[in-house]
């Protein structure tokens, strides 16, 4: 972390994000915002978790402090911690206790990565008392109103070792996120890449395809993020297919006969 | 080489097991004549063939001698690899078709001479196909292309262009049709036909309407191959784009000098864009208007349906289509098998629907709760006369054929007899056989119940007795499942050499891979003492200092080894289907684990599991948590063989009740199956898969976490109900067992 206290308002979202609402999630995360309650997101990788997050906290003009979790974080890293300044000690806000000072929202990505001592930090802030303790200082913060925790994880996981405990779990209101409807997706990678209606279409057939393929070797399909780039790099001139092949096939696996059979779908639509 | 010294040699590859002496002298005798090098070479592959299937191993000692005439001595293994192959897919049938013409079958492929293969095509495109439908739709060999909606037949080999790329296409594009055969509807039911018979293929009762039912469905398969083609062309035109110089190329029934007929000129038009002007006959004419302009814009197939009668009323009554082959990517329909289908997933349906509907009525099947029946008769005389008006309500609202169905589960889920008032004064009764599991005359069973037909294995410990679940009276049956621990007597073969041999890179690989999960070093900050200094601890102590805080003396990094903490127990499904080379790859998967395991220090146990009827439920334990990987653990691996069935769940309460007494942070039990669980009795069906659950659901709340490994490919209708979304994997091609298995191992504890 630099020496510098970050300024909260680096963290606000000043322009709309683009995010296309799938069903009622919108209205749910803003019920619970009003309560006071956490939100659970989960879902595939690269469905739209984080974007959506961005748009919510453009919504709601709230700062939007996003943490990605990692198995070497330490509570101190979130809370915060003394820095030595000018032969003074300083106490530094962590990103969570910055969030929860302005009002902001924080959200920990992948949650799931941290260590479980890690994670117990945040259950006194998101049950009804809202408060987190800072035990260096000696100091108990209450959580504004305004202020609102939110994590993500990815339940296809399939380690036994990176599962949520229900103590955590059971804190939040849980929105379950998916891979957008046929129509919604070529609506968004459309926008996001800056494509063509029919390119963006092929490309979200070409995704389709990808996801039936779970016993067939590939746990996950390609993600409306993966979308997005391949379009981007059509975009920036690269063919079509070599962009496929960059940006989709190789991303998800290294299977030689998954490759093949990936090539064979993006030669058939393209 | 004299007959006797043949048979001494071939009992001595063989050992332990002893073949009928008849049967070997009948297959080695006519290799007699065999120069020994010859002999040799033959001989080197019954170790390979014999522990896959007895049979098979005869049939190729009988076959070999002959196959040399066509094959060089070095190709015989090769030859023997690919048996090998065609008896896994094939089973014995297809093994003896693929011996008796080994210069089309083998010899040909290996000269370079011969076309593309299905095997060879379908690693590649049977994923391409899931891909494009969504689901699994298996790619099987067939003399013709086709698709009965689960699966999609097409050609074993493809020959027709020299180029292996362009029979590749070829494959790819007959794939993609039946595929799209189905997407675009093509065997719709349309509306407002009239059905004669039920058990027909509503397209197959429109084309019987016709006095020549055979041509009306020649000619509406040739008009949707033209609207399926459209299809494609806008689904995937990239594939289109490239097989646009193959269809010019593809061969067509007819001859140019003689009159052709008019699906001769149909297919022409469709392939080759040979639309030649009006002008023929009013048939002709009007079939290829209708095949270029309507049909080919179509959504559905009512077009095509319309267009029949109105060409078959223009079609001469000398005019015969029989002689016009359909195109080779069309290939046949296949209507009936279609309907069969149908009727069946429907009849499946109903019948779930009818269980579920049965099984949520109340109270009635509840003999157990003795209080109600006695104490308050009067008011469940009236709430089952209640009950009785409603279900005859609901009764008459139930197609006839739910009826039919409805019928058969009633008698099945008759409310059983009041239990046997002895049972409740603690006295037993002597319980040596019942047929059902779910029926109730049977009494609770008694641990020391003696056994009819005992098998070769001592029992190794008391027997246990489980409850089993009962999903329709949503309670237990009290001691209901005798278990009992076996020993499986250890067998001496070569079979842990040669897989050690034949996966030796493999398990090089494994075990690295391994190591690299054991040594879990990470660097543990904030120690009291370590082997360097903490910086980012010793300006927070030195801060802490300054600001008048007492300063921490924990300022070392230390590298900590991560204990892992692990107890594992696989268990094997020991049940008769596993014969053959599900088995085999089971047990290679099995010796690759433990070779791989045994560089980690998780704790592991392997139990295999079967047994017949819920008094013998048998359980073999091949190595316990505590044992090490010895050679006799080897050899009860090499033990392990097909039995009787796969009772799942008293094996997997009898895991949870040995797991109940290790301490370890993650407990972890994975099973291997090849199929739902299933008794010889009643125990099928979803009450073997509910009890399974519960089994399932049991060892959760313990703290246990199940993990099924499965190769049957229904699984996906049951096994995430079982085992939850995310805790079961298929493996879809056997071979890839012992490699996936312990990468499987490596996802889940990493």
């Amino acid at each position: 972390m630099s020496g510098r206290q970050m300024r909260i308002d680096e963290y606000r979202i000043e322009e709309e994000p683009y995010y296309l609402p799938t069903g009622d999630e919108l209205a749910i995360a803003e019920a619970a915002y009003g309560d006071g309650s956490p939100l659970l997101l989960k879902g595939p990788t690269g469905c739209g978790k984080t974007r959506f997050m961005q748009y919510l906290a453009w919504r709601l003009q709230r700062p939007l402090v996003t943490v990605s979790c990692h198995d070497d974080l330490s509570t101190s890293d979130l809370v915060g911690r003394y820095l030595i300044r000018a032969g003074e000690a300083v106490w530094t806000d962590g990103p969570l206790t910055m969030a929860v000072r302005a009002g902001a929202i924080c959200y920990l990505d992948e949650i799931v990565e941290a260590r479980k001592d890690t994670t117990v930090v945040i259950h006194p802030l998101a049950d009804d008392r809202r408060q987190l303790p800072i035990e260096k200082r000696g100091e108990l913060l209450t959580a504004p109103p305004e202020f609102m925790l939110a994590v993500s994880y990815n339940p296809g996981y399939q380690s036994v070792l990176k599962d949520l405990k229900a103590s955590t779990r059971q804190r939040f209101i849980a929105l379950s996120f998916d891979y957008p409807s046929p129509d919604k997706e070529i609506e968004i990678v459309r926008r996001e890449g800056h494509l063509e209606p029919e390119l963006a279409r092929s490309l979200v057939k070409l995704a389709g395809m990808t996801r039936g393929l779970k016993d067939s070797g590939l746990p996950e399909g390609a993600s409306t993020r993966l979308l997005i780039q391949t379009g981007k790099l059509i975009g920036r001139g690269i063919p079509v297919k070599t962009a496929c092949r960059a940006a989709i096939s190789e991303a998800l696996t290294d299977d030689r006969e998954l490759l093949a059979a990936l090539d064979e779908m993006v030669s058939s639509l393209f | 080489m004299d007959l006797e010294s043949l048979k001494e040699k071939f009992y001595r590859l063989v050992a332990p097991s002893l073949p009928n002496e008849w049967d070997v002298e009948e297959a080695l005798s006519p290799l007699a004549d065999n120069d020994s090098t010859c002999l040799d070479e033959i001989f080197a592959q019954i170790p390979a063939i014999w522990p896959v299937s007895h049979s098979l191993c005869f049939a190729y000692l009988s076959a070999a001698g002959p196959a040399l005439c066509y094959l060089a001595v070095d190709e015989l293994s090769l030859w023997v690899h690919t048996l090998l192959d065609r008896y896994e897919t094939g089973g014995l049938r297809g093994a003896q078709l693929f011996m008796a013409d080994v210069e089309q079958q083998f010899a040909r492929q290996l000269r370079g001479q011969g076309g593309l293969r299905l095997t060879n095509v379908r690693p590649r495109l049977q994923p391409y196909v899931n891909g494009l439908a969504g689901r699994e739709l298996p790619l099987l060999g067939a003399a013709e292309a086709a698709t009965d909606s689960e699966v999609i037949f097409l050609p074993s080999e493809i020959a027709l262009f020299t180029e292996q790329e362009e029979n590749f296409l070829l494959y790819k594009l007959m794939a993609s049709f039946q595929w799209a055969s189905l997407a675009a509807g093509v065997f719709a039911a349309p509306p407002l036909l009239k059905l004669h018979r039920k058990s027909a293929h509503p397209l197959d009762c429109f084309f019987s309407e016709f006095d020549r039912p055979d041509d009306a469905r020649r000619l509406f398969h040739l008009l949707e191959t033209g609207r399926v083609l459209a299809f494609l062309r806008q689904e995937l035109p990239g594939l289109m784009r490239a097989a646009a110089p193959l269809l010019p190329r593809l061969p067509l029934s007819g001859d140019e000098a003689a009159a052709l007929n008019v699906l001769d000129r149909m297919q022409r038009g469709l392939l080759r864009g040979d639309w030649p002007a009006d002008g023929h006959s009013p048939l002709v004419d009007r079939a290829l208007a209708l095949l270029r302009h309507s049909v080919g814009q179509a959504a559905d197939n009512r077009a095509s349906l319309e267009a029949v009668r109105e060409l078959m009323v223009l079609l001469a009554p000398d005019e015969h289509l029989a002689a016009t082959a359909p195109l080779i990517f069309q290939g046949t329909l296949r209507l009936q098998e279609m309907r069969n289908l149908g009727m069946k997933r429907q009849a499946d349906k109903e019948l779930r629907m009818m269980q579920s509907a049965t099984v949520s009525l109340p109270v009635v099947r509840r003999p157990a709760d003795a209080g109600a029946q006695s104490g308050n008769e009067g008011g469940q005389q009236g709430h089952d006369a209640a009950l009785i008006t409603e279900m005859e309500q609901a009764w008459e609202q139930l197609t006839p054929f739910m009826q039919s169905q409805a019928l058969q589960i009633s008698i099945d889920d008759m409310p059983q007899p009041p239990a046997d008032p002895s049972r409740d004064h603690g006295q037993t009764r002597v319980t040596g056989q019942t047929t059902s599991a779910t029926g109730g005359t049977a009494g609770p069973a008694m641990a020391r119940t003696p056994h009819a037909g005992r098998k070769k294995g001592q029992e190794m410990t008391e027997p246990v007795v489980y409850d089993e679940w009962d999903y329709r009276r949503k309670g237990f049956r009290k001691k209901w499942c005798v278990v009992n621990e076996r020993e499986l007597p250890p067998v001496q073969n070569t079979f842990i050499e040669q897989t050690l041999k034949q996966y030796r890179g493999q398990i090089r690989r494994l075990r690295h891979q391994f190591e690299l999960l054991q040594t879990g070093e990470r660097f543990v900050r904030r120690q009291r003492e370590g082997n360097d200094i903490d910086f980012d601890a010793l300006v927070e102590s030195v801060t802490d200092n300054v600001a008048g805080l007492p300063p921490s003396d924990r300022l070392f990094i230390r590298l900590a080894r991560d204990h892992r903490d692990i107890a594992v127990t696989f268990l094997v499904d020991m049940s008769n289907s596993t014969s053959g080379w599900v088995g085999q790859s089971i047990k290679e998967a099995l010796v690759l684990i433990c070779e791989a395991m045994e560089v980690l220090n998780d704790r592991y146990a392997i139990y295999g599991f079967s047994g017949m009827r819920r008094l013998r439920c048998e359980i073999f334990p091949v190595k316990r948590l505590d044992e090490r990987y010895s050679r006799t653990v080897r050899q009860r691996i090499s033990a392990i063989g097909p039995r009787e069935y796969t009772r799942m769940a008293p094996a997997i309460r009898h895991m949870t009740s040995l797991f109940a007494q290790v301490e370890a942070r993650i407990r972890l039990l994975i099973v291997l199956s090849d199929g739902k669980p299933e008794d010889y009795d009643d125990y099928k069906g979803e009450y073997a898969i509910e009890d399974t659950r519960h089994a399932l659901l049991e060892a959760k709340a313990k703290g246990i976490h199940p993990f099924c490994i499965t190769i049957d490919r229904q699984a996906h209708e049951y096994m995430a109900h079982m085992y939850g979304e995310v805790n079961y994997i298929f493996i879809d091609k056997i071979k890839q067992l012992p490699a996936r298995m312990s990468e499987i191992y490596r996802t889940l504890t990493s």
